[in-house]
Order: C-alpha cells, then sequence, then structure tokens
C-alpha cells in the first residue's frame, strides 16, 4: 500500500473512546455496528488523526470541520429563530468539550475566532485535500464549490460517465446559476436534481469527493443514507475502482446489512476481474463490552467468507 | 453473542429447525431473530476440528463471542482412525479446546454416527424407512444413512421432525442453555 494510507489507529481519551486501538485498515473500509456504539466518532478519529502530522492547529481546524459537518444544521437553525451569535457560540464550545481532549482545549478560542471571523464556516478551504461526506444532504453550496475543483481540473466528461453508471438516462450534470442540474439522453432540458430525488445527489457529493481526495482521504459517514439498495453494487464499484485509480483511502459507516453484503459482493467480483486487489479491502466491526468499545478488523478473505456464511457484521 | 460451530449446510439448515422449535416453546428469548446469523459452518468435520481454521473466529472471541457451542458428527472409526467414533470424536474435540485456549463458555454436543442416523431414529415411520433401507440395500451404496434421509426431506421438503422425541433432548438443553 501507499505510505500515505492510515494502517492503524490508537485513540486515547477522545469522545467515546478511552484507551483504543485498531489495525489492519486498507485502501476502502467499511466500519459496522450497532447504533451508537460510536462508528462516527472512529471516523472522526481517524478523520484528526490525518491531520495530525502538522500542528494542533490542524486538528483544531479538523475537529472544528467535523462539528460544523456534523452539528451546523441545528446550528444555523438557532441562528435563524434569533437565538445570536453568542447562544450558537457556547453550543459550539460544548460540542468542542465532548472531544474530551486535553490538547484540543487551547485551540477552542482559536476555533471559535474562526467561525465568527468567516461567518460560521464559510472558510477558504483551497488547501484542504481531505473530505468528511456527512449523513445529511449536502448543501449547494459546497457541491459548487466541488464542481469548480471537476471544472478546473477537466473532469466533467469523465463525471458524465461515471453518474450515468448510476443512472443509464443521464445525459450529463452541470451547476447552472449555482443551481446542481442534469439533462437525460430523451430531454435535452437541464432540470434541478433536487426534482430527482436526495439518492442522485448523495452519488453525485460521493464522486465528486472521490475525485478531489486524490491522494488523500475519504470519509463517509452513514454511506447508504438515500441511496436505493439495488443501486448499493454500483455505488461500491465506483468507491472502489476510483478510490484505487486516485490513491484515495476510504473509510464509511453503516448499520446496512445490505450494504455490508454489496461490499462484500463487489468486492470479490472486482478482485475476480482483477480490478482490485485483496489488499484494497477491509471490514472494521464495533461493539461495546462493559461499555469499553472495541473492534474486530477483517481482511479481504475474511470478509468474503464471513458473508457467504450468512454471519451478521453489524456489531455487537 | 453467542456461536454455534457446525460442519456445514445440513447441520445449518437443521440447527435453524430446531431453534426456531425451542423459540415456538419459549425457551429461546423471541427477542434473538435470524438464527443463522448465530451458526458458523467450518466446511466439515476435519476443518471443525482444525484449529488452523479459526483465525477470524479467534479474533472474534471474548469480543463479540462469548459462549460456544460445537455441534458434529462422530462418523465411523473405519472412515477416519484419529476422530471417528464417538469416543475418538470426544479425544479430538477435547484437544481442540484446549488449543484455542479460549477464556469462554464452551460446550459440546456430538451426534451419534451422524445427523442423518439421528433424524432417522426420531422418525414416527423410522421403521419403514430401515425397512426400505434394507430391501435396497441402501447402506452398501453409502453407510452414513444420508440415501435415507435424503429421501426423506425429499417427501417431506419442510420435514416434520418430531422435536419432543427423547432423543432431541440433551441437543435442545444444551441449546436453550446456550441462548440463555
Amino acid at each position: 500500500m501507499s505510505n500515505h494510507l492510515l494502517e492503524y489507529i490508537e485513540i486515547k481519551d477522545f469522545k467515546c473512546f478511552k484507551d483504543f486501538k485498531a489495525e489492519g485498515f486498507k485502501r476502502v473500509n467499511l466500519i459496522g455496528g450497532k447504533n451508537n456504539v460510536g462508528k462516527t466518532a472512529f471516523m472522526e478519529a481517524c478523520y484528526v488523526n490525518t491531520y495530525s502530522y502538522k500542528s494542533e492547529n490542524t486538528i483544531s481546524m479538523a475537529i472544528s470541520d467535523i462539528i460544523m459537518i456534523r452539528y451546523n444544521q441545528t446550528f444555523f437553525q438557532d441562528l435563524f429563530l434569533g437565538k445570536g451569535i453568542e447562544y450558537v457560540g457556547n453550543r459550539i464550545i460544548n460540542k468542542i468539550k465532548e472531544f474530551d481532549s486535553n490538547e484540543i482545549y487551547s485551540n477552542i478560542q482559536n476555533i471559535i475566532c474562526s467561525f465568527e471571523k468567516e461567518d460560521l464556516g464559510v472558510r477558504d478551504k483551497k488547501n484542504r485535500i481531505k473530505s468528511f461526506v456527512g449523513s445529511s444532504k449536502i448543501s449547494d453550496d459546497k457541491l459548487e464549490s466541488s464542481y469548480g475543483f471537476i471544472i478546473e481540473n477537466g473532469l466533467e466528461d469523465k463525471i458524465d460517465k461515471i453518474i450515468k453508471l448510476v443512472d443509464s438516462n443521464i445525459k450529463s450534470f452541470r451547476i447552472i446559476n449555482s443551481e446542481p442540474k442534469c439533462n437525460f439522453l430523451n430531454n435535452p432540458k437541464f432540470i434541478n436534481i433536487h426534482e430527482l430525488g436526495d439518492g442522485l445527489l448523495r452519488y453525485i457529493s460521493i464522486i465528486f469527493s472521490l475525485f478531489i481526495c486524490q491522494k488523500s482521504f475519504l470519509f463517509i459517514d452513514e454511506i447508504e443514507n438515500g441511496i436505493h439498495y439495488s443501486k448499493l453494487d454500483k455505488l461500491w464499484e465506483i468507491i472502489l475502482t476510483i478510490s484505487k485509480e486516485q490513491t484515495v483511502q476510504v473509510f464509511a459507516t453503516t448499520h446496512s446489512k445490505e450494504c455490508i453484503e454489496s461490499y462484500a459482493r463487489v468486492s470479490k467480483k472486482l478482485e475476480e476481474e482483477q480490478k482490485i486487489d485483496k489488499d484494497d479491502v477491509c471490514f472494521i466491526e464495533l461493539g461495546r463490552n462493559d461499555n469499553v468499545l472495541e473492534s474486530i478488523t477483517y481482511n479481504y478473505e475474511e470478509v468474503i467468507s464471513q458473508i457467504t456464511d450468512h454471519q451478521d457484521l453489524r456489531g455487537w | 453473542m453467542v456461536k454455534i460451530i457446525c460442519e456445514g449446510g445440513d447441520d445449518h439448515s437443521f440447527l435453524q429447525l430446531i431453534l426456531n422449535d425451542l423459540q415456538e416453546n419459549k425457551l429461546i428469548p423471541e427477542e434473538i431473530t435470524s438464527f443463522g446469523s448465530y451458526i458458523q459452518p467450518m466446511g466439515g468435520k476435519s476443518s471443525l476440528l482444525d484449529k488452523e481454521k479459526y483465525t477470524t473466529i479467534n479474533k472474534q472471541i471474548n469480543k463479540k463471542i462469548k459462549k460456544v457451542l460445537f455441534i458434529f458428527d462422530c462418523d465411523f472409526e473405519d472412515d477416519d482412525k484419529k476422530c471417528g467414533n464417538l469416543e475418538n470424536s470426544e479425544r479430538c474435540i477435547d484437544n481442540l479446546i484446549t488449543e484455542l485456549n479460549w477464556k469462554i463458555e464452551i460446550d459440546y454436543y456430538i451426534f451419534d454416527k451422524n445427523l442423518d442416523y439421528f433424524i432417522i431414529d426420531t422418525l414416527k415411520e423410522k421403521d419403514t424407512f430401515l425397512s426400505c433401507e434394507k430391501c435396497l440395500d441402501l447402506k452398501k451404496l453409502n453407510k452414513n444413512r444420508k440415501l435415507l434421509s435424503s429421501i426423506y426431506k425429499e417427501l417431506y421438503p419442510k420435514p416434520p421432525y418430531d422435536f419432543t422425541h427423547k432423543n432431541f433432548d440433551e441437543l435442545k438443553q444444551k441449546l436453550t442453555k446456550l441462548f440463555n
């Protein structure tokens, strides 16, 4: 594997983690576990860890990113309800405290300043190449920002071809007047994709992120959200092949049995077709014993055999 | 979580039937669903008794898996000098348990001869089937009674096993204990 990949992690005193270790990560890592076990927190720890080689300040930036991704909707709702910047600022501080790390506290003030100065998260991210796709719907602003990267790098046609794999009727995707739109083979008129449901938007945000995160990391929370089970195979095919082509390490969470089965099925198919290697696939199962979070990491062969034997990998 | 470790697909199907029966009789908590995921087939007796085949399960022991019940056939000494027949099978499973060194609750149940013998013995039509076996000299073709139990399964695609038969008692007790 390329040396930029995260292969193991030790987490101490971070959110629900006290003293936790997991190893054996590969290029594409699917994380399973019961509700509220700590799947997203685990992924957040990996995300923060990818910034740790720089400085405490970059770690704080990573944490502020996560907070905005996970909680921004309610923060903005509170703002619109007239609760004011001070109230929202306090809520942000409380959320940061949940991360429970002494090293981070020293930078809380910087984070808050960054929120206030840049109008709650509208920050220049030109130099940021890691992406955390939250479980909720991507905003048009963020999609437009990602689309800028696609245009700058001449990837429109490639993106259109990949979107066609998801829906063969779609001809092309464009952002026109800040609105995400697509047209169809039998209808050249561009339609706002919000009219077509959340699934397509989810697909597009993941596809964009795979290109934006070239030679870097992509984190996807509750990957199956908004996606019909019959389309999961196609999604995994796109993730497994493009992440290899673009050298992206992917971490994704799920609690869907169908999603895990699809991941195993597609990995096996692509490995047999020599489009990916066994070393590209990993499954991380999380569970609790006496309220202590533990993990089991399965390699390619183990994922395939467990799914073939109808074993449940959705945590304990 | 608990795990039943068995030989293969036939055991898997049979165990699901008996577990459903136990649950219907309220001997297994109703919140336990999808029994299939509690049963791990190993792909044969030799694999079940080979400690090298437990790499994945080893990772799960003490974390995800807290109790294990091994279920397998004792088979015949003629076919397997080392682990064939009841006495040798017990010695082999005891050795395996020692080698695995899992610090959890472990039990085992060994079918006398094999699952097919075991099932035929519990059938109300047992005598009829044994006459059939004798008449067609089926044992000459397959001493495991696989042919006879296959005929039964062919005749009754959803086998009406008599789980109240006394032969099932010990297995039922072990399964009930496992899930409670």
